[in-house]
């Protein structure tokens, strides 16, 4: 069983890439084929209301009327009637295939066994309905179906061969049948919809409609596949007459062509038995229980949150059930949006195409959400695209308190939030500042987060820049500032026991005073020392702050490193690039955590640097460590730690 | 969006298409082949009771509750149906058929399809529907089916039995 299913991996995982080729990861159909079942379902709903508008349920009236729509209206009601068919048969086709899919990649067991089963459930419902469908028109596909299904049902002893008694006398047979038929092709859809809708209750966010370019198109597709090749109708029943050659539909009546090639019996015991092999599926070997029962445990980062994951579920689902913003959107381990760091322990990474996470990405530790299970407990950190701890991002308007120059190039800025508003945050987080061309600048939180009735920004003048220069030359108290926030994953975690490294560069001063002032008042007593690395003294703007720190908390200690002291400065301190100092000073790193706040020139420089000392990649804490290349485009939504022009 | 991924798209969404559109209606089934034609024998009959009625004797009547006393003592279990069908002379299906219920009281049903040949055919169909031996329905016809033509046989015996119907 496990090699089928590895084999039916290989397939899909094959054919998905050369789909990811023409449709690219986003919007590739065959990561979409339940939601894609579902358009479906709303097409052949409304296309089925269209035609039922115009259908008469009456003996003489059914196949005229299905006939007046097909060749008189052809160009809406026979369109109306084809797309009708041909949505019903995809749909058949996208519910085989998710299900194979499913049952492939091994999403079936533990928690998803209630989707599994209510699928099951609503794959036959869907055939009862399709097949169902094909009695209406009252053609000799009708004449078939009616009295197939009859033979069928007779076998059971329940019926013992009365029932077909109602389809092959023509004196049993009145309008009443055809206003029955009509009443089960309006009930058992709306069943399918009612199921539809219990069958996603178990997994989280889950998506009920494709991207609308895949709509659109999937559409457009039926449309012309109807103009080409219409659903017609295969002459009026006449039950003096055998029905003898069709034009068959394979997605729904196949089991027809067995009834009559089998018998009853064999088909009864092939569709009894599947199905209840089906339903059984998700508790028959070969299972792979890792978990224990009560599942594993999940620490998320940034949210700071532990949580269960339960066998047979993906981290990705674990931690959309649980209210987790992680990003995702194929789900199929295809597109790469739900890649995240796996910081400890271990996981299964299931089957994923190549192109979302490399073997090298895969080597550093990254997972995809979607396809990881946990085989032990873990920690994963993510980047939140939306919201951190669940503070939600949002535009706020703010006017400005006061101003004060702390140096020639550097202004401290307080705001405060209209309407007595405060913003909950976490330290080390930022804004961006939205300027009226619609450009953003961004910086960080300098107060800290239970001082939250006004904002510090601690902004540095950058020549020529556009908002620095307004800031140091315009802006005055009461102006008004519009930003949003806060953003940004880089934050204070607060377990652990290492000692902090606070790295800063200039006006990467701000979000370590945020921090250290928030550790202070979190009464957190880990060692923690700041380099604080300027080029000359009158740059280390606010440099009383930390003496003044390292005077009442013994923990905390301050170096100080200026790159280029002028003669006035009068150094004696530390000088060099400030990352040079850290190393000097501790040969091993690997019992430290290092926070860096400045250039992404510091933090590339001193980032392999400290690797080499043996600091751990899951103790270094920085946007621009993880993002540099996006930096580098200018493609950024990262704080620029003390700000940009 | 290049060229070259419309391309393949198209590539792609018209074969799927493709196979949507041709498997909803091909390759044809045959359920009947056109030299051929279709026989169907519907039966649905209560048969008679399997025990006579009998009166009971005064003894007896005095036994029962005064309630219960009915002069006749009807089993209600009826005989099974036995149905025979012959065509040009052989027989081609034969059932006994037991009454439907718990206590076998309810009507008998027997339903049976076969393909035989397009042509002219003697078909004879028998049914007893009480206790000892022989048929007390018959009927016996030459029926000229045409290719994909019917003939239904159905029972009713209160027009006299066997109905054929094509």
């Amino acid at each position: 069983m496990r090699a089928i299913q590895r084999a039916g991996q290989w397939v899909f995982l094959r054919v998905e890439a050369i789909f990811n080729l023409a449709f690219g990861d986003r919007l590739n159909p065959l990561y979409y084929l339940g939601p894609i079942t579902y358009l479906l379902m709303w097409i052949v709903v409304g296309s089925g209301l269209y035609v039922y508008a115009f259908y008469k349920t009456g003996m003489a009236e059914a196949y005229a009327s299905v006939e007046y729509l097909t060749v008189q209206q052809w160009w809406l009601g026979g369109v109306m009637r084809s797309v009708h068919r041909y949505a019903s048969d995809a749909m058949a086709l996208t519910m085989v295939l998710h299900l194979a899919r499913h049952w492939m990649f091994d999403r079936y067991r533990g928690l998803r066994w209630f989707s599994w089963v209510s699928g099951v459930a609503v794959l036959w419902l869907v055939y009862v309905a399709g097949i169902n469908g094909y009695m209406l028109p009252w053609d000799k596909m009708a004449q078939f179906v009616v009295i197939a299904t009859a033979e069928w049902l007779d076998w059971l002893p329940v019926f013992n061969g009365t029932l077909v008694r109602n389809f092959i006398l023509p004196e049993n047979l009145n309008d009443r049948l055809f206003s029955l038929l009509s009443f089960i092709h309006i009930g058992v859809p709306l069943a399918v919809m009612a199921l539809l809708w219990i069958h996603t209750q178990r997994v989280p966010q889950a998506k009920t409609s494709p991207p609308a370019p895949i709509a659109i198109t999937l559409l457009a597709a039926l449309v012309v596949l109807s103009l080409i090749k219409p659903a017609l109708s295969q002459g009026e029943a006449n039950l003096s007459h055998a029905v003898t050659v069709l034009d068959f539909d394979w997605f729904y009546l196949p089991v027809y062509a067995l009834l009559y090639a089998w018998g009853a019996a064999p088909v009864w015991l092939l569709v009894a038995g599947g199905t209840v092999l089906l339903v059984a599926l998700p508790w028959l070997p070969p299972r792979r229980r890792s978990a224990p029962v009560e599942g594993f445990h999940m620490l998320v980062r940034p949210d700071n949150r532990i949580i269960g994951v339960r066998d047979g579920e993906t981290v990705l689902d674990a931690g959309l059930r649980e209210g987790i913003a992680f990003p995702f959107e194929c789900r199929n381990g295809g597109c790469g949006k739900c890649k995240a760091d796996l910081a400890y322990g271990k996981a299964g990474l299931g089957a994923y195409q190549k192109s979302a996470l490399s073997d090298e990405e895969r080597a550093a530790g990254k997972v995809l959400l979607c396809c990881a299970s946990p085989e032990s407990d873990i920690q994963i950190e993510y980047l939140p695209q939306k919201t951190l701890g669940g503070i939600p991002a949002r535009v706020w308007t703010a006017s400005v308190e006061s101003m004060e120059k702390l140096s020639s190039d550097v202004m401290r800025v307080f705001l405060k939030l209209d309407g007595g508003h405060r913003l909950a945050f976490y330290a080390g987080q930022y804004i961006n500042v939205l300027l009226d061309n619609g450009e953003k600048r961004s910086f960080s939180f300098a107060t800290a987060p239970h001082v939250n009735d006004r904002i510090e920004l601690q902004i540095r003048r950058i020549p020529g820049g556009r908002f620095t220069t307004h800031v140091f030359e315009r802006m005055k108290p009461g102006d008004p500032v519009r930003f949003e926030g806060p953003l940004g994953s880089f934050f204070l975690r607060e377990e652990g026991g290492k000692p902090i490294i606070f790295v800063a560069g200039s006006t990467g001063f701000a979000p370590v005073k945020s921090m250290v002032e928030y550790a202070f008042h979190r009464n957190m007593r880990r060692r923690m020392i700041l380099y604080w690395g300027v080029r000359s003294r009158r740059d280390l703007y606010l440099a009383d702050l930390p003496r003044q720190w390292e005077k009442e908390h013994p923990e905390f200690r301050f170096v100080p490193v200026l790159s280029d002291p002028t003669p006035e400065d009068a150094w004696t301190g530390r000088t060099g690039l400030v990352h040079e100092a850290i190393l000097a000073d501790f040969p091993d790193l690997a019992q430290y955590q290092v926070y860096a706040c400045g250039s992404v020139n510091m933090v590339e420089a001193a980032y392999p640097a400290f690797r080499t000392r043996g600091l751990s990649q899951d103790d270094c804490f920085s946007d621009a460590f993880r993002l540099a290349p996006k930096i580098r485009t200018g493609d950024t939504e990262l704080v620029k730690l003390g700000g940009r022009a | 969006m290049n060229v070259l991924r419309c391309l393949l798209q198209l590539v792609l969404y018209v074969p799927l298409m493709a196979l949507v559109g041709t498997l909803s209606s091909k390759p044809a089934f045959t359920h009947v082949p056109p030299e051929q034609a279709l026989v169907r024998l519907s039966v649905v009959h209560a048969a008679q009771r399997k025990v006579e009625c009998r009166t009971r004797t005064q003894e007896e009547l005095a036994k029962l509750s005064p309630n219960m006393r009915a002069a006749q003592d009807c089993p209600r279990e009826r005989a099974p149906l036995v149905v025979e069908l012959d065509i040009d002379g052989s027989l081609v299906y034969r059932r006994i058929a037991a009454p439907a219920g718990i206590t076998k009281d309810g009507a008998a049903s027997v339903y049976y399809r076969m393909l035989v040949p397009a042509r002219a055919h003697q078909v004879a169909a028998r049914l007893r529907d009480g206790p000892g031996e022989g048929f007390n329905f018959r009927k016996d016809a030459r029926i000229e089916l045409a290719p994909g033509g019917s003939l239904l046989i159905d029972f009713n015996a209160a027009q006299g039995g066997f109905l054929f119907r094509n």
